[in-house]
């Protein structure tokens, strides 16, 4: 094991340096999700502190397509040729 | 932010179990703040917007309050379906 002790210790940087970036992916698109769908779906006057039933479909809506657009979008970015 | 989201860590050894887990608070941490800063801004933006005194009236403070709390109500909300999605569950229309 002695000899393969670089490598292996730097496969595993990797994998923690990806691990990390994929949980700040993961926190700023739900971020981001969490944002666009308040000011899309959430009345701006306030008068309640309660989510509504229309809002809370909105809200079920608005993540379900936010979701479907990030899924199209990547899949188109990854279908463009290299630049 | 929800630790479901992040996907399990069984199977790992433990000292990378804990390394995660770290990275995990660290992330949480920044989360929080950030997420302090943009509610601030969100709710002084929806509820305030006459400047006659130096504090807020009644009535800014009341929707100050909703709107914050709404936003928590309306957050874990999304992070309910936001962790269904993430885990492939069909959700109905």
């Amino acid at each position: 094991m002695a000899p393969k002790g670089q490598p292996v210790n730097m496969q595993k940087e990797q994998m923690f340096g990806l691990a990390e970036k994929e949980m700040e992916y993961r926190v700023d698109l739900f971020n981001r999700l969490t944002q666009t769908c308040f000011s899309k779906c959430i009345e701006k006057r306030h008068k309640e502190a309660e989510l509504n039933m229309g809002e809370n479909s909105c809200i079920d809506r608005c993540v379900s397509k936010y979701w479907q657009v990030t899924n199209l979008v990547g899949q188109m970015l990854g279908n463009q040729p290299q630049a | 932010m929800d630790k479901s989201m992040l996907g399990d860590l069984d199977g790992l050894p433990e000292e990378d179990k804990l390394r995660m887990a770290a990275m995990v608070d660290q992330l949480q941490i920044r989360d929080s703040l950030r997420m302090y800063n943009s509610l601030v801004e969100r709710c002084f933006t929806d509820c305030v917007d006459t400047f006659r005194r130096k504090t807020l009236d009644k009535q800014e403070e009341s929707c100050v309050k909703r709107c914050a709390e709404k936003f928590l109500k309306h957050s874990m909300r999304v992070g309910m379906r936001f962790a269904e999605l993430n885990q492939g569950v069909a959700t109905p229309d």
